[in-house]
């Protein structure tokens, strides 16, 4: 009962068009000229010392993003984007080479602070739970910098930027990059490639398990910039992970883009968790500005037995276009997908997942929520494939849909497709509105409107909740309270 | 880019084979325009293509590599023996019929006498009489428009339904299209089916073959349907044992206040089918049952493509549609549900089931919702799988044989869908259509 109080409290104290993290800190940074070109690419490896492999890299990427056109299929409509009127490089300009925690720009910390993430590490271990995260803090496009890198290196995991991967781990990057999500994958995986800037790097070695939860904070401060991240993450033989990983923004009256590739690589019995929490700008309650949030994540169950498992919190961005998917090629993986999508004031999302089973024996399970309230649109778009050699494959798809006023859209568009006939797939979904047999009962016990939708909202995406690592939980149940307001009654 | 995409020989063939058939075809000056006119939009869009959405999973520009003949005042010496052999079961059913044989109404064989409230009109008729809006169907997908716009140029016959408000008609009304003889050819027709308020009718429409005839040929179907007020109709279509065929039939239906359809639509034996169906709620509370059964073997690919547009208050749809795959059959079940903004206390359920007999068989199922209105029940499901060992080991354990027990296992899951079909002659016929079908496969 008092999270769901404290979700009233939330949904009472907060606006649609009082975005919490909307402020802005004031940091000099060092930005490259607008626009893109061979240049700018050039500009960027070199501001990140990259060797010789990764500028070549990068241009074939840009090459072959020239050669390409925006996809138009999702269900999301939005003014057509500049890419030249964009900045594809700002750094903090205080970040060059910090040394420890207090070197970095007071204003940062601040700004994190603000944000609740606790990067000092006496905070962390003083936590109230006594977890230990560590952070990985990414600010426009420049890792900041990362905690606890030295226990964790005791155990042989690597937590580092992706910048300073490529200089201290070039093997790993250079056998691991693009192999998940290749260079000309699509449209926004292209431009990625092409300029992303940084990002984290996990390597967890074989048979270790992370002895803490890993976490990266994403923050687009500057204005007409790209925020292009890159996250490559990969577990060894027999290790385990879980990752976490939240993102804000500032309020801006223009859209800004987030077009991210997140890569995940499962080996033999090992097994990778990665929840996200997203929560970007969504725009005002008019549909002024916001995030477009253009994302590709993948995971790869390269190895026998191995599990990938994405857990994810949609509540920001103005357009959200993002499925986190998994390529189930070792056999007996098994891949999840545990999604709540809320929408509200003119956000649109269009997310989904995608379950390719290619080994044998392989199974997947895919839980997706979507609730839609105010002018926004909500589609589930997902793929389940069998493939011939995919004996004994098995998926439960389970998609149900709320809306919350008449103004909103819900759509599912799953694709189910089975090539071997071994495969087991079921996929259900519904769409509804809160029943009102429910909201009487509620009310009948004392409740008022507002709390017994937030109980009824609560109860619809539990599913989703329980596999939230523990220290997202309560952020996640206030998000939920936030994003709906304006939409009761 | 703009990359003019290269005409295949049977678009090409399509296209400018207009002129050489034109004349034959029936209808006033006016229908020849409105023939000439969607020779015209046919052209513009060129066949289906996998780059159509709704075209994923059927890609007919690859799959239709030529053009056949069309089939246009047909000869043939066809016996009434020979329609009652080509219906097979359902051959059995004592009901008025029209029949069409390679496209063209042939009234020796038909059977119209003694029903009353109900006019039927060979499309052809009409069309001399100068029915050329009849011609003017469209669809929203580009590729179903594009074969629309073929069977408007082309469209040799057909039935013309009209049945009168408050008309109760107990036995079932026929409408068989028959292949006979011994070219392939390409066949186009066309029903038009007006259901006054508060009649009561089933109208069944097959395509089959006389034994020994061709197996190969083109089809092109179309069939419209309004239902009035209150109406009750059921509308049955059976395509079976037509061999190596390309058979593409699209139904458009509309549906009043408070009325109730009821649809199925039974294939087996076709090479590739694609059966579209568009219903629109026009009038409030309307209630929607599409169904079906699809059995499938050797190289047949069969697709099925629904979409539901609830566009009014209070209506109610079902779908249930269940496949039998074996061999390298591939079956596609794609339903779209549409519920409008003020479509509200809307329900609407869809399920898909395909059960596979082979290792090699396929499907792909695409249940799609696209909703706006926030006071609606929708669900759907989709599921894909072999057989259950735990069924057939529960049956064997029994004491019942494997092959029985497979036996037992499939017609029920075929059972459940053919229990929809209201009229009890046609359901039984058809039962035992798919019971012959399925005793080649256990």
């Amino acid at each position: 009962m008092a999270a769901v109080q404290e979700t009233i409290d939330q949904v009472k104290k907060i606006d649609v068009d009082q975005y919490k993290y909307g402020f802005e800190t004031q940091i000099e940074t060092v930005k490259a000229p607008k626009g893109l070109s061979p240049d700018i690419v050039r500009f960027i490896s070199e501001k990140k010392g990259e060797p010789a492999w990764m500028l070549e890299w990068r241009l074939d990427a840009y090459e072959r993003w020239l050669a390409m056109t925006e996809p138009t299929w999702a269900k999301v409509s939005y003014p057509k984007i500049d890419f030249q009127e964009l900045y594809y490089y700002a750094a903090p300009k205080s970040t060059e080479g910090p040394k420890s925690l207090d070197e970095v720009d007071p204003e940062l910390l601040e700004t994190y602070k603000k944000l609740g993430i606790p990067l000092k590490e006496q905070e962390v271990l003083a936590g109230v739970q006594g977890a230990k995260v560590a952070v990985d803090a990414v600010f426009d496009s420049v890792s900041v910098v990362t905690t606890f890198k030295k226990e964790l290196a005791k155990s042989g995991v690597i937590f580092c930027s992706i910048s300073e991967a490529m200089r201290e781990h070039p093997d790993l990057v250079k056998k691991y990059l693009g192999s998940v999500v290749p260079k000309s994958d699509n449209f926004y995986a292209a431009l990625n490639s092409a300029v992303f800037s940084d990002g984290s790097f996990v390597y967890i070695p074989e048979g270790v398990r992370c002895p803490m939860e890993l976490s990266t904070y994403f923050r687009i401060n500057e204005k007409n910039t790209g925020q292009f991240e890159r996250t490559l993450i990969i577990a060894d033989k027999g290790a385990y992970v879980s990752y976490l990983e939240g993102c804000t923004a500032p309020m801006r009256d223009e859209h800004q883009l987030h077009a991210a590739v997140v890569e995940l690589i499962a080996l033999d019995d090992a097994e990778i968790k990665y929840s996200t929490v997203q929560n970007w700008y969504p725009g005002d309650k008019n549909g002024k500005g916001g995030v477009y949030n253009f994302v590709t994540k993948r995971g790869d169950c390269r190895g026998r037995h191995s599990k990938i498992s994405w857990t994810q919190v949609e509540t920001g961005s103005a357009i959200t276009w993002k499925y986190p998917s998994c390529i189930l090629r070792g056999d007996e993986s098994r891949g999840e997908f545990y999604s709540i999508a809320i929408s509200n004031g003119y956000q649109q999302v269009d997310s989904g997942t995608k379950m390719i089973h290619l080994g044998k024996n392989t199974s997947s399970h895919i839980i997706s929520k979507g609730i839609a309230a105010g002018h926004s649109d909500n589609t589930y778009r997902g793929i389940v494939s069998a493939h011939r050699k995919a004996t004994n494959a098995r998926n439960f798809t389970c998609c149900d849909s709320l809306l919350i006023g008449d103004k909103c859209g819900a759509h599912t568009v799953p694709y189910i497709e089975a090539k071997n006939a071994s495969a087991h797939f079921e996929h259900e979904a519904t769409t509804s509105k809160i029943s009102e047999d429910m909201l009487f009962y509620c009310m009948q016990r004392g409740l008022s409107e507002e709390e017994a939708v937030a109980l009824v909202v609560n109860g619809f995406v539990r599913d989703v909740l329980q596999h939230l690592p523990m220290e997202f939980m309560a952020e996640t149940q206030k998000l939920i309270g936030i994003s709906l307001e304006g939409s009761v009654g | 880019m703009n990359v003019a995409v290269m005409k295949t020989r049977a678009e090409v063939a399509l296209t400018e084979g207009f002129a050489g058939v034109a004349d034959a075809l029936p209808g006033s000056d006016e229908v020849r325009q409105a023939r000439t006119a969607a020779i015209g939009r046919f052209a513009a869009h060129g066949l289906p293509h996998r780059r159509i959405e709704e075209w994923k999973y059927t890609d007919l520009r690859g799959v239709m590599k030529d053009a056949l003949p069309l089939a246009v005042g047909d000869q043939t010496k066809t016996t009434i023996a020979d329609v009652i052999v080509a219906m097979g079961a359902l051959g059995r059913i004592d009901a008025p019929r029209l029949v069409l044989v390679n496209g063209t109404y042939r009234r020796e064989l038909s059977n119209l006498d003694g029903i009353s409230g109900v006019v039927v009109t060979p499309l052809s008729a009409a069309l001399q009489a100068g029915a050329s809006a009849s011609l003017s169907l469209d669809e929203e997908d580009r590729g179903s428009q594009a074969l629309l716009a073929l069977n408007a140029a082309y469209v040799t016959d057909g039935a013309v339904i009209d049945v009168a408000a408050g008309t109760k008609l107990a036995e079932p009304l026929l409408v068989v299209h028959v292949r006979a003889g011994g070219i392939a050819q390409r066949t186009v027709s066309r029903s038009q089916i007006r259901v006054g308020d508060g009649a009561q009718v089933t109208i069944v429409e097959m395509f089959v073959a006389v034994p020994g005839s061709i197996a190969d040929g083109q089809t092109n179907a179309a069939s419209e349907v309004v239902v009035g007020a209150n109406a009750e109709v059921g509308h049955v279509k059976v395509a079976m044992d037509l061999g190596q065929v390309i058979h593409l039939a699209n139904w458009l239906v509309e549906l009043g206040t408070d009325s109730n359809y009821r649809a199925f639509q039974y294939t087996s034996g076709v090479g590739l089918a694609r059966n579209q169906v568009r219903t629109t709620f026009k009038g409030e509370n309307a209630k929607l049952d599409i169904s079906g059964a699809f059995l499938a073997r050797n190289s047949e690919h069969i697709d099925t493509t629904l979409f539901v547009d609830h566009a009014t208050p209070g209506g109610e749809s079902r779908e249930l549609f269940k496949g039998v795959l074996d061999g390298e059959a591939r079956g596609i079940f794609q339903g779209k549900v549409i519920v409008r903004r003020d479509a509200q206390k809307t329900d609407g359920k869809q399920m898909a089931q395909a059960l596979m007999l082979s290792e090699t068989a396929e499907f792909d199922s695409k249940p799609e919702l696209e909703i706006y209105a926030d006071d609606v029940v929708c669900g759907h499901g989709s599921t894909s799988a072999a057989l259950d060992g735990e069924l057939l080991f529960y049956l064997r354990a029994r004491g019942i044989p494997l092959k029985e027990a497979r036996a037992l296992l499939i017609q029920s899951f075929i059972g459940e869908a053919i229990d929809k079909i209201d009229n009890v002659a046609v359901r039984e016929a058809l039962m035992s259509e798919a019971e012959t079908w399925l005793a080649a496969s256990i």
